[in-house]
């Protein structure tokens, strides 16, 4: 028994101790997404990977023609344990790389074969470079990462050492750019592709005389880039490999989601990323007592989340935590009732639409009760002439009126593509001269049709605002069961607007406008699917995707990207978002994604849908 | 200020995106060889498309161009021919709201016309040596008119992508050619006489007319002054 003991002691002890790939993942490391089970992805190869829109941004290493017929599995990587994503942007350098295990070191460099090897920087790590990125070894696991230093501070640097050496601004001879402007300011960029692509900045005369031993702006940039790459890449090792920190350690809420037994999880502090980027500097310069309240408020904003994936189903868990003021403002911001009035202009075949229920008034009241007093410190004249203004219209503006009409709640919803009644030009030939003329005909274009509406108690506010522009201008017209405002969208289109059932909706639907301004009725959205909706906390989405899909315009997406779409043409998946009560501490947000497995190649169908949100939302 | 780039870039990306151009390029020749030279683009049955389009930066991976850009480069372009030597009346009429524009001038010469396009063009630097700007692409005896199109206009088309070149097929791309006496006779089958006899015409498509110059060459004799 005592021996049983002592191996059982043993083995847990060998377990806790040895390394794993997230043990790499610096503390700078602001998001991480870590992939626990990927084995679904072993199909993918790495041919069909490298396709991806997605992986363009994460890996140039594996675009060079050596991953010809191979999938992950060949790739050397050891699928049994985790591999982590991370970035992260600190105030002079970002980083972002990938860690995992490695199954067969040989298999490894025949994916990453432009890496050569580099002395040792600490005992027991091998390094290797390539001409973008670094990957150390320590322990059977690897950490691929890339530094770079910021714009902002490479341009610093190199401005500070240019103007030290004595010349003369490197933009001064704007001729030689040829930088044209248009009446807003904005630069007309003249160049053709192959000037762009021909270009060479050793051309440039910015140094005051021609001399060879001497860099030019250019070179010197280049130089204080790799510099600040070895320097920034020297602090976040010494960081990890000789101080031994990392985001487990550093953060006992990563580390407690990376115990979690799900397929993925997904890691996002909020608060270090508003505290280490460059956002925030006007407000760090001028009003640092302000800025460090803002840092309060900001403090215990995480975004922690997990994936499940099932034969069928994936499924996102997220938590967004909150320090207690934030969380304070949301918890009322959030605590309002479903206004079921919308579901009536949803109609039940509806393929995307969201709805989204947040209670204005309180919000402000929390947010004044919460913000004025960090205000009320700050020793600054500017602001505190704002506070003073904020005081004045809290006191003087007729809130119940205000938040009356514009509660804050809302609804919105994706109808698909339509086609629309226009006018064009057509040019009309006289056949005995064949002189012509100009004639207005009615066409019909397509546009997506789309629907938004918002909760109100005062439609008699809007009505009002509407009844005098349509005194200024003809455009707007009262149609009596609606408003109209003719060539309202893209000079075109006209816009409805129907103030009915205390909602107030703006849409280009003219068939809701004109045949259902009173709601779908028996059409609507109903049964178990509306009770859902209401029974949800402050937000609801639900996206048919395959139909969505197939009513995307095509027009608006490159040959490349209509691939991508048509690739998820067809596909069946259904996406529904909900979300609980919101506390002082938390909101959670459920996301499940029901799809079509029949080939049973789950992880190309995720894959394809992964990278069509990110086609779309770019 | 790259002015023709700058035009001949803003009609690609329109031409591109939009699926129903039409246009008419409409010559009339006097007896003493002068006249006035019309063309018009009509993009009006896409404008929801081209608003849509004006509101974004890049598309496709091609810039789209600014209003303001296009303003000013047709306003230069304007400014340009009206001090060629032969050439008078520039108007260029920009109508962004049904997306028609309108180009026309009066010559004295079809030679003073032809010298003043290229003159423009070729004072950009990277068309300086563009063989297809030295193309002469009307001739006029004062009896016989032959008329193509610049081959200069072909650059267009031949940019697009092959998905972009399908939409040219709605187009319409209509050439009139009027005079003061009457047309004896013409070469081109395509081409229809108008009911006065004093003007021909040749309807044809963008599509079809990027890789078929000849569709819109003519040469048209003309009956004896009296």
């Amino acid at each position: 028994m005592r021996l049983l003991t002592l191996l059982s002691i043993l083995a847990t002890a060998s377990i806790s101790y040895s390394q794993q790939p997230e043990d790499l993942i610096p503390k700078d490391a602001v998001s991480v997404f870590s992939l626990n089970n990927f084995q679904l992805l072993q199909k993918v190869s790495l041919d069909e990977l490298v396709q991806y829109d997605f992986m363009m941004e994460i890996q140039q290493e594996l675009f060079d023609g050596s991953t010809t017929g191979k999938s992950l599995k060949d790739s050397g990587i050891d699928f049994d344990k985790k591999l982590n994503i991370f970035y992260g942007k600190i105030k002079n350098y970002e980083i972002s790389g990938i860690t995992f295990a490695i199954k067969d070191q040989k298999q490894l460099f025949t994916v990453f074969d432009d890496f050569e090897t580099e002395a040792p920087m600490y005992t027991g790590v091998d390094l290797y470079a390539s001409l973008f990125n670094r990957l150390l070894v320590k322990n059977g696991n690897a950490l691929l990462i890339r530094v770079d230093p910021t714009i902002e501070k490479i341009d610093q640097v190199t401005d500070s050492i240019w103007y030290a050496r004595g010349y003369q601004n490197p933009w001064g001879d704007q001729d030689y750019y040829d930088i044209d402007q248009d009446e807003e300011g904005n630069i007309i960029d003249n160049w053709t592709d192959d000037q762009v692509e021909n270009f060479d900045p050793s051309t440039l005369n910015t140094t005051e005389e021609e001399n060879d031993l001497q860099k030019n702006y250019y070179e010197l940039r280049d130089s204080v880039q790799l510099v600040y790459q070895e320097r920034y890449f020297k602090d976040v090792c010494d960081d990890l490999f000789a101080k031994g920190n990392n985001l487990l350690k550093y953060d006992h809420r990563f580390a407690s989601q990376m115990t979690h037994v799900s397929e993925g999880v997904f890691y996002l502090d909020n608060s270090r990323s508003l505290q280490k980027t460059q956002n925030l500097w006007y407000i760090e310069t001028m009003f640092p007592s302000l800025y460090n309240d803002i840092n309060t408020l900001y403090t215990g904003n995480v975004i922690l989340g997990d994936l499940f994936l099932k034969d069928n189903t994936a499924e996102f868990h997220v938590e967004a935590q909150y320090g207690p003021e934030l969380g304070s403002i949301y918890e009322e911001m959030n605590d309002s009732k479903f206004d079921k009035n919308t579901l009536k202009y949803i109609h039940k075949d509806n393929t995307a639409f969201f709805t989204y229920n947040v209670n204005l008034r309180q919000a402000y009241e929390k947010a004044f009760e919460v913000v004025v007093p960090m205000l009320s410190d700050e020793k600054n004249i500017q602001v505190a002439y704002n506070l003073l203004v904020l005081e004045l219209l809290n006191e003087f503006v007729n809130k119940d009126a205000l938040f009356s009409t514009y509660k804050g709640s809302m609804f919105g919803s994706f109808n698909g593509i339509k086609s629309i009644k226009t006018r064009k030009i057509e040019f009309v030939f006289d056949e005995q001269t064949y002189d012509y003329e100009e004639k207005e005909v009615e066409a019909e274009e397509e546009m997506p049709i789309f629907t938004l509406g918002f909760s109100t108690e005062r439609n008699d506010i809007p009505a009002k605002v509407l009844k005098h522009l349509s005194k200024l201008t003809s455009r707007f017209k009262n149609m009596g069961e609606y408003w109209v405002y003719e060539e309202a969208i893209l000079d075109a289109a006209p816009l409805y607007m129907i103030m009915k059932n205390g909602l107030f909706i703006m849409t280009n639907d003219e068939d809701l406008a004109k045949n259902h301004n009173d709601g779908y009725g028996a059409e609507a959205i109903k049964g178990k699917k509306a009770a859902s909706i209401k029974k949800n906390g402050f937000m609801y989405m639900n996206v048919d995707w395959g139909n969505t899909i197939d009513k995307f315009p095509a027009d608006f997406f490159s040959a490349r990207q209509n691939e991508i779409l048509n690739a998820m043409r067809g596909k069946t998946g259904n996406m529904e978002l909900t979300s609980t009560k919101t506390t002082k501490e938390k909101t959670n947000f459920n996301l499940v994604y029901h799809f079509d497995n029949s080939n049973g190649n789950a992880g190309k169908h995720l894959l394809d849908l992964f990278n069509s949100v990110y086609v779309i939302s770019r | 200020m790259k002015i023709t780039q700058g035009i001949l870039a803003s009609l690609l990306v329109l031409f591109a995106l939009t699926s129903c151009v039409e246009i008419i390029d409409d010559i009339s020749i006097n007896n003493d060889g002068s006249g006035t030279v019309k063309y018009t683009i009509n993009l009006s049955s896409s404008k929801i498309k081209i608003n849509s389009i004006l509101a974004l930066d890049s598309l496709d991976g091609r810039r789209v161009p600014k209003r303001a850009e296009l303003e000013e480069n047709l306003t230069e372009f304007q400014k340009k021919l009206d001090d060629k030597t032969g050439i008078s009346n520039v108007i260029i009429d920009q109508d962004f709201t049904n997306f028609i524009f309108k180009f026309q001038c009066d010559f004295k010469s079809v030679e003073a016309l032809q010298k003043a396009l290229k003159e423009i063009i070729t004072d950009e630097e990277q068309f300086k040596n563009v063989k297809a700007v030295n193309h002469d692409w009307l001739n006029w005896d004062g009896t016989k008119l032959t008329r193509s199109i610049p081959d200069f206009t072909y650059e267009v088309p031949s940019s697009l992508k092959q998905e972009d070149l399908e939409r040219l097929k709605e187009g319409t791309y209509t050439s009139i050619t009027r005079f003061q006496r009457p047309v004896d006779k013409f070469e081109n089958t395509s081409a229809a006489l108008s009911k006065n006899k004093m003007a021909v015409m040749i309807k044809t498509t963008p599509y079809l007319l990027k890789d078929n110059h000849d569709l819109i060459e003519n040469t048209i004799f003309l009956s004896p002054l009296k």
